[in-house]
């Protein structure tokens, strides 16, 4: 079905597109070769708003016949792309998104984009910084023993990714860039995938990285026998003995259902999904084996490790000569050590215990646009917020703008009630958001026959800044007679076995869950919102947004994409199974200074080009 | 010594049990609530933490006693290095911390009662007060900021660099144990205060003072002496606190001592080490009991057993 549709568009916005170039100027434009390549660019945190270096706001002129050259090795679906960028549909930034996602390179894209009169890719030349420094982080403690296949917490991912690599790379800004994999591409349906591996990648213990040590790698990852924590995401997607060797640098993924967005499951996004030898057997911490820029030097579990550059990397060697991560278990300490010049970066800096930071002339701070988030979820099967009104009441109260100005410090965007952040591309913006209107909401209330208010329980984890966020929201539903109780519980204790009737996660009649970043919102789509979705706090159950999700994930073009995705947003407005107040920013911190640092939403942290000055 | 292992036992009993109250279960702890519960049962299943209850008590019981600690659940390493790396430190620390405090607040305490009401006794008591009363975070913090972020005179992290020698280690102890001082500092001096305020109203106080011994000897030998036993027992109690109850400190200073290794091995119910811990903070309390006992003997005559002296 969205094949058709794309199908159809591709024919008229071809037949559009000749119409229009017939009465167009065409002057020459150059398509710049140099341009980026992935993990080559200088300096990938300019990617963070390309609107403040690259992009073009005023139109400029299209060279067609540059893009008719580039059009006649595309497929259909990439085409399809181009014209939305060259008619004005798709932004340039969308663009870049998307076509990475397909598996464009971001030269071609650049040029493709420079040819379509918007602008090259921002030019990323910035002043290399001096070799040799010695890099030190203070991140949290890692949770567990550091093991790709079991790995789940903020601490132990980053410590994982300093020494191996994934096949691409989600980076600050959500587009794909390659790494371990130069390309890929889907089929026609999107239900097979395949990826092109780079030549020349040594492990540290010495052997090349080639296809079998991705198919080990993965399907380690999607076998249900081995404690794998990406199995979630794997789940309904990628089978064990789904991926498979083509060749030595080719690797297919045979999916379960079409999926747009494929690439991102076996990114850094997934961040279990490194590519470690074929031979590994359960005991990563004796060789802390990988690809990648630096090598273990040595770890202590619960106090630190330490790394040193690998001087035999495929890219670019590191700058640093050593990089020494120092664990903390509480954020607090981690400001005094930063503010006592004892380390250089804080990776992780929550809003609430950085703020101090935040003002602070001799640090730095380098902010992330992420969609990591605090789901309010509402029992949609029991009472008293069995009526959807009674839902949209309590998310009326809410006063958004608040939210993000007063409780985020302005560190977030404003949540408009599904996992569509702005963020993401496929994002419909003409869905509006979601304000306070305390009058509607009594209104609503009235009508669901709640108009004398109710008491109920809101079970959360202190965690964060989610006891204040309760808290406000406590106050703010005061106005239409809600009385909320808050039960505001250890993590251990809020989240219990994580099976419906062991949790108080899964089986409170209203909570507050957080969730981290995603490059992609796919995740978010399935597991707490369909119907079988297994963290489904919400007992939200529709078949019209079971089909909706099913859509959105398969549909391969970007705009079938936004089309399901406004239809999921404005149900979702309808029947608020769960309130998305705010989606926050990915803070790390930094002495001034220093340069190169690159951190992801995802709690990685890329120090290959990092510099002190 | 038989009591104490009948309680050592119990102990581990209650630990085991303790540990199955709370919510949640070891795979779920080391894979987050996100994981699918596959994978979950699957790294249970390896651990052996789905087997009977009794059956998972007796093969730790069994290997504990014969000296293996076990392997620690999540950090799947043995946990005899954990516990008695962790036990090295917390008594390195607690041991700059007695040495500081201890003859500093008997001193303080008895400098306060030889100038009863006078205001050094007034500074010293309502000084020592105030202190204790504040949580151990704040003062930490406080001296933190004063010490290692404005002065930059102490380093910050109570962790040492690798291979550091003697000196380098008290150096970076000084600031962590700053803050236990000025917890215990007013406790020990109000207790010496009060044992030396009841000494010196004694009978044989004015007794020795009337035949005309010299006043630092009496002070010495007969009121300093009598004066200590109660101090001597509130140190020895607040020796487990000292070992043991320094999770705050811990955190603050990035420091890896057993009340840290205890309150992560609840967290993520890694019962081997939350098992070894416990039992080894139990063995210290029945350690500094006895070591009380002793002091208090030696100190007071009257509680010597079979001995002519």
């Amino acid at each position: 079905m969205g094949m058709n549709r794309w199908k159809q568009c591709l024919k008229k916005n071809r037949l559009l597109r000749r119409k229009d170039g017939m009465d167009q100027p065409r002057p020459h434009a150059t398509v710049s070769t140099d341009l980026v390549d992935g993990r080559d660019t200088e300096n990938i945190q300019e990617f963070v708003n390309p609107e403040n270096t690259g992009e073009r706001v005023e139109p400029m002129s299209k060279n067609y016949r540059i893009l008719d050259l580039i059009r006649r090795s595309r497929s259909p679906l990439e085409n399809h792309l181009i014209d939305g960028l060259v008619d004005g549909r798709v932004s340039r930034r969308d663009f870049i998104r998307h076509g990475s996602l397909l598996g464009l390179s971001l030269p071609l894209l650049g040029g493709i984009s420079a040819a379509a009169g918007l602008g090259a890719m921002p030019t990323l030349a910035r002043a290399q910084g001096a070799p040799g420094a010695t890099i030190r982080v203070a991140s949290s403690v890692p949770a567990a023993a550091i093991d790709p296949v079991t790995i789940a917490d903020a601490g132990g991912l980053v410590i994982l990714q300093q020494v191996a690599e994934f096949l691409c790379i989600d980076g600050p800004d959500l587009v794909l860039k390659p790494a371990l994999a130069e390309s890929w591409k889907p089929n026609d349906t999107g239900t097979v995938w395949t990826f092109t591996l780079r030549k020349g990648v040594k492990f540290h213990s010495g052997g090349e990285m080639k296809a079998e040590d991705v198919v080990a790698s993965i399907d380690r990852l999607a076998d249900p026998a081995n404690s794998s924590n990406a199995l979630s995401v794997f789940n309904g997607i990628l089978q064990k003995g789904a991926t498979k060797k083509v060749d030595d640098y080719t690797v297919e993924f045979h999916l379960d259902a079409p999926n747009g967005n494929f690439p991102y499951m076996v990114s850094s996004d997934n961040y279990n999904a490194v590519i470690i030898p074929a031979s590994y057997k359960g005991d990563y911490e004796k060789s802390f084996d990988g690809t990648g820029p630096f090598k273990l030097e040595k770890y202590t579990a619960k106090v630190g490790a330490s790394f040193v550059r690998n001087d035999d990397y495929w890219g670019d060697k590191a700058l640093p000569e050593r990089t020494e991560f120092t664990f903390f278990a509480d954020t607090q300490p981690m400001i005094l050590a930063l503010q006592g010049g004892q380390v250089d970066i804080i990776n992780q800096l929550p809003v609430l215990a950085g703020v101090g930071l935040l003002t602070d002339p001799a640090i730095d701070i380098i902010s992330l646009k992420s969609v990591a988030h605090q789901q309010l979820h509402m029992r949609c099967d029991s009472d008293p917020l069995k009526d959807p009104r009674v839902r949209r009441a309590i998310a009326l109260c809410l006063d958004r703008k608040k939210l993000v100005a007063g409780l985020m410090k302005g560190r977030a965007i404003e949540g408009n009630d599904s996992p569509f952040a702005a963020a993401y591309p496929s994002t419909d913006p003409t869905v509006p958001q979601r304000q306070q209107d305390i009058a509607q909401a009594k209104q609503l209330m009235e009508a669901a026959g709640a108009g004398k208010g109710f008491k109920v329980t809101l079970t959360t984890e202190r965690y964060l800044e989610i006891p204040e966020y309760a808290q406000l929201i406590q106050n703010w539903v005061k106005e239409i007679g809600v009385e909320l109780e808050l039960n505001i519980l250890d993590q251990g204790a809020y989240y219990g076995d994580a099976v419906f009737g062991k949790s108080n996660w899964l089986d409170s009649v209203m909570g507050i869950t957080d969730y981290g970043h995603r490059g992609v919102p796919n995740v978010f789509l399935a597991a707490p919102l369909r119907s079988d979705g297994t963290w489904n706090a919400a007992h939200f159950k529709n078949k019209d947004y079971d089909t909706l999700a099913t859509s959105y994930i398969a549909a391969l073009d970007l705009e079938a994409q936004k089309a399901d995705a406004g239809k999921i947003q404005k149900l979702l407005l309808e029947e608020t199974p769960v309130i998305f107040g705010y989606f926050y920013d990915y803070l790390t911190a930094t002495t001034k200074g220093l340069t190169g640092v690159q951190p992801t939403a995802m709690s990685q942290l890329f120090l290959e080009k990092a510099a002190k000055a | 010594m038989a009591l104490s292992l009948v309680t050592l036992f119990l102990l581990s009993i209650m630990v085991f049990l303790g540990g199955q109250v709370l919510p949640g279960n070891v795979g779920r702890a080391i894979l987050g609530p996100f994981a699918d519960q596959r994978a979950v049962d699957a790294l249970n299943h390896s651990l052996g933490v789905d087997r009977p209850l009794l059956t998972q008590y007796w093969s730790w019981i069994s290997n504990f006693i014969q000296g293996d600690m076990g392997t620690s659940y999540i950090f799947r390493s043995p946990v005899a290095p954990f516990v008695i790396d962790a036990l090295g430190n917390s008594m390195k620390l607690a041991a700059v911390a007695f040495v500081l405090v201890v003859p500093i607040g008997i001193l303080g305490g008895v400098i306060a009662a030889l100038n009863l009401n006078r205001p050094l006794d007034r500074i010293i008591s309502l000084g020592g007060l105030s202190v204790t009363v504040l949580p151990e975070f704040v003062t930490g913090i406080i001296l933190i900021l004063i010490f290692g972020v404005w002065l930059r005179w102490l380093p910050i992290s109570a962790a040492w660099p690798r291979d550091a020698g003697f000196f380098t280690q008290l150096y970076y102890l000084i600031l962590p144990s700053l803050p236990l001082f000025l917890v215990l500092f007013g406790y020990i001096a109000r207790m010496a205060r009060s044992g030396m305020i009841e000494a010196l109203d004694s009978d044989y106080t004015r007794t020795a003072v009337l035949k005309g011994l010299p006043w630092p000897t009496v002070i010495w030998r007969h009121v300093l002496r009598n004066a200590l036993l109660p101090t001597i027992t509130v140190i020895a109690t607040q020796t487990g606190y000292l070992i043991g109850g320094l999770v705050v400190i811990e955190t603050l200073f990035r420091y890896q001592g057993i009340g840290s290794l205890i309150f992560t091995a609840a967290r993520g119910k890694d019962f081997p080490v939350l098992e070894a811990g416990i039992l080894t903070i139990g063995i210290v309390y029945a350690v500094a009991t006895l070591a009380a006992d002793f002091l208090y003997s030696v100190l007071n005559p009257r509680i010597r057993l079979g001995t002519d002296q």
